[in-house]
């Protein structure tokens, strides 16, 4: 969903909590996030294939439920010809469940790198546009005010199609067009914060502006950016395997949830479901991870 | 004094357009893509791919290119002053044109998308805030939280695999009508409204049981942050001391409930508006999927041939048209909440 509309969501004065005590919530949350971070450092080493080597067995259904007890006998005996295809082989030969564990390692990697670059971004020159308002700060809000009425899907694209198909270029596309959320974030609570007693008091110790708006407002206002990382970073997953799907996202063959989905896209009206469901299966789970994971630490710095 | 109002959000909305279709401008000219060797082949001579440059305008200077295009040398090609949008470089015709034919697959998609979330969401989200903390209540905020992270093409896969594949209930992922009919005369461009013009109920009821899946697809995934917002909003209104006048003199509970929706439906009309046009744009995948022929598909052809004036089109048109759903949004907000003036 748009940010904008989580920004909506976010600045409820009258907020109330929802579920008062869902820390079983949290745990499903965290439990996600923590494989998926797990799958990114480890993914592409532990499955049973390489998940760029396709294999000779072609389109091959993922074993029945009733086959996978006798399956798991044979490989920890060792007397199988070669691994069990977990979740099956697509078009091409490719082990799907070696690619599904091996994709955090893109899709992540590109999420939280993009989600950095936008906070760091956007974090600054919220903090700049916030402390000292002067008509070159009200310019950057017009122009950041510009870059968000972009429709932020096709923009992606555009960035990345135009400037190439790479991991890189994927990221510098989404950090482009996440800064601005960063950016009004965080001036919004700049603005609240420079009348605060502590900065009048930073300001008679006799401290610089510089070190007052770095030492004791930024260090104030990061909460709302950083509850956002979670979700943007969830939305950011999203985003990057939409654009595979559609054709200006990284290429074949890397492990990528989205591009796997496209691959078996073409399948499935004939009945081959596993190309695609398994992945499609991954980003669902990951997104509502980092969905919840946001959501309770929203709720647990909810001012008031 | 409303028209006042209305005269200065356009004004608004025209200056924000213009610095739009500058930024976007010189955004795709400087990322490195040659759309000249995308057109003439990578095996052209110089000579033909000179021509190619020139016949395309990319020749010229970039300011008298925008100049071109703001429409403000005339005799050498209509611009934006002139109400053109420019012609497509990958099939010739006028990007307005095309748009004109590709828009309203999009707008009826999303329109009817957005009805069906919301007939599903009112309820629920009353469900939800009738019953704080309560264990429904617990199972439509998870519940809205989820459908509002899911990825929307790979459920459109998953319903074409069930209700395609598996149930035959519905019809092959394979655009508005089936291949084999004959679309009629577009009048609207809207095929709901097409077939009804032209008088044939068959062709109706096929369009819609082609949009069903589509539109049951984006339905699910708008819902959940409309629910979440119905029972935000609701909550807020359910704590106001109008609700708690009416709990005091007995009304019943039902009828404080119908009270409290509707001073709840008034916040959510700024939120409708940016979900809006956000789907204009949003809704490309799931176009994509059910090969529609929309706005969003227009742009991923446009995007992957370098087509720089269907890009710039596209952008503009959607981003206007969301624009005017603001304003419209915030006018019928004004409409249902007195308390508001412009």
């Amino acid at each position: 969903m748009p940010d904008q509309v989580q920004d909506l969501l976010l600045d409820e004065t009258t907020y109330v909590p929802p579920v008062r005590k869902a820390d079983w919530l949290m745990r499903i949350g965290v439990s996600i996030v923590t494989l998926v971070i797990f799958l990114a450092l480890f993914g592409p080493y532990i499955g049973p294939y390489d998940p760029t080597r396709t294999t000779i067995r072609i389109a091959v259904p993922p074993p029945g439920l009733t086959e996978i007890p006798g399956l798991l006998a044979g490989w920890i005996g060792g007397t199988l010809e070669y691994p069990p295809h977990w979740m099956g082989t697509d078009a091409n030969g490719y082990d799907i469940f070696s690619r599904v564990i091996a994709a955090p390692r893109t899709d992540l990697k590109i999420a939280l790198l993009a989600n950095i670059l936008s906070l760091i971004t956007g974090v600054f020159f919220g903090l700049v546009a916030g402390y000292w308002r002067n008509w070159g700060t009200e310019l950057l809000i017009r122009v950041s005010d510009v870059l968000q009425s972009f429709p932020v899907f096709i923009m992606a694209m555009v960035l990345v199609a135009l400037a190439g198909r790479s991991a890189t270029n994927i990221i510098i596309a989404l950090a482009f067009v996440y800064t601005p959320i960063y950016l009004r974030l965080t001036r919004a609570e700049v603005l609240g914060q420079t009348s605060r007693g502590f900065v009048e008091a930073a300001r008679a110790m006799g401290n610089s502006e510089l070190s007052i708006a770095l030492r004791h407002v930024l260090p104030n206002s990061l909460t709302p950016a950083l509850i956002q990382s979670s979700v943007t970073i969830g939305f950011a997953i999203l985003l990057t395997a939409g654009l595979s799907f559609v054709g200006a996202g990284v290429r074949p063959p890397t492990p990528e949830w989205g591009l796997m989905i496209s691959t078996g896209a073409n399948q499935i009206v004939l009945g081959e479901w596993w190309p695609s469901v398994f992945p499609g299966l991954a980003i669902s789970l990951t997104v509502f991870g980092f969905a919840v994971l946001g959501n309770a630490l929203e709720r647990r710095y909810e001012r008031g | 004094m409303l028209l006042r109002y209305i005269t200065r959000r356009m004004l608004i909305g025209v200056i924000q357009l213009f610095c739009l279709v500058i930024a976007v401008f010189f955004l795709i000219r400087l990322l490195p893509a040659d759309p000249v060797s995308r057109l003439v082949g990578l095996n052209s001579s110089p000579e033909g791919y000179e021509q190619a440059a020139r016949q395309l305008g990319l020749d010229r200077p970039l300011f008298e290119q925008l100049w071109i295009y703001l429409g403000l040398s005339p005799d050498i090609a209509p611009g934006l002053l002139q109400g053109s949008l420019g012609v497509s470089w990958a099939s010739g015709s006028t990007v307005g044109s095309e748009i004109a034919t590709f828009l309203p697959v999009t707008l009826q998609l999303i329109t009817l998308a957005f009805i069906l979330a919301f007939i599903i969401s009112i309820p629920v989200g009353m469900l939800g805030a009738l019953n704080p903390g309560k264990a429904a209540d617990k199972g439509v905020f998870v519940y809205s939280l989820f459908a509002g992270s899911q990825p929307e093409f790979w459920w459109g896969l998953l319903f074409v695999y069930v209700f395609y594949f598996q149930l035959g209930v519905a019809p092959a992922p394979l655009g508005q009508l089936s291949p084999m009919t004959f679309p009629p005369e577009p009048v609207t461009g809207f095929m709901l409204i097409d077939t009804l013009i032209a008088g044939e109920p068959a062709k109706f009821f096929e369009a819609l049981h082609h949009l069903m899946m589509p539109v049951i697809t984006l339905a699910f995934i708008l819902s959940g942050p409309i629910i979440k917002m119905v029972r935000q909003n609701m909550l807020r209104a359910l704590q106001s001391d109008f609700v708690l006048y009416a709990n005091l003199i007995g009304l019943p509970r039902k009828r404080v409930a119908r009270y409290a929706l509707r001073a709840a439906m008034g916040p959510s009309m700024t939120l409708i508006g940016i979900l809006y046009g956000f789907m204009l744009s949003g809704a490309v995948l799931v176009e994509s999927v059910f090969s529609l022929g929309g706005i969003g598909q227009y742009a991923i052809r446009s995007v992957l041939a370098f087509d720089y004036p269907a890009i710039q089109g596209v952008v503009l048109v959607i981003t206007a048209i969301s624009l005017v759903v603001y304003l419209l949004l915030d006018l019928i907000h004004a409409a249902i909440d007195p308390r508001i003036a412009y």
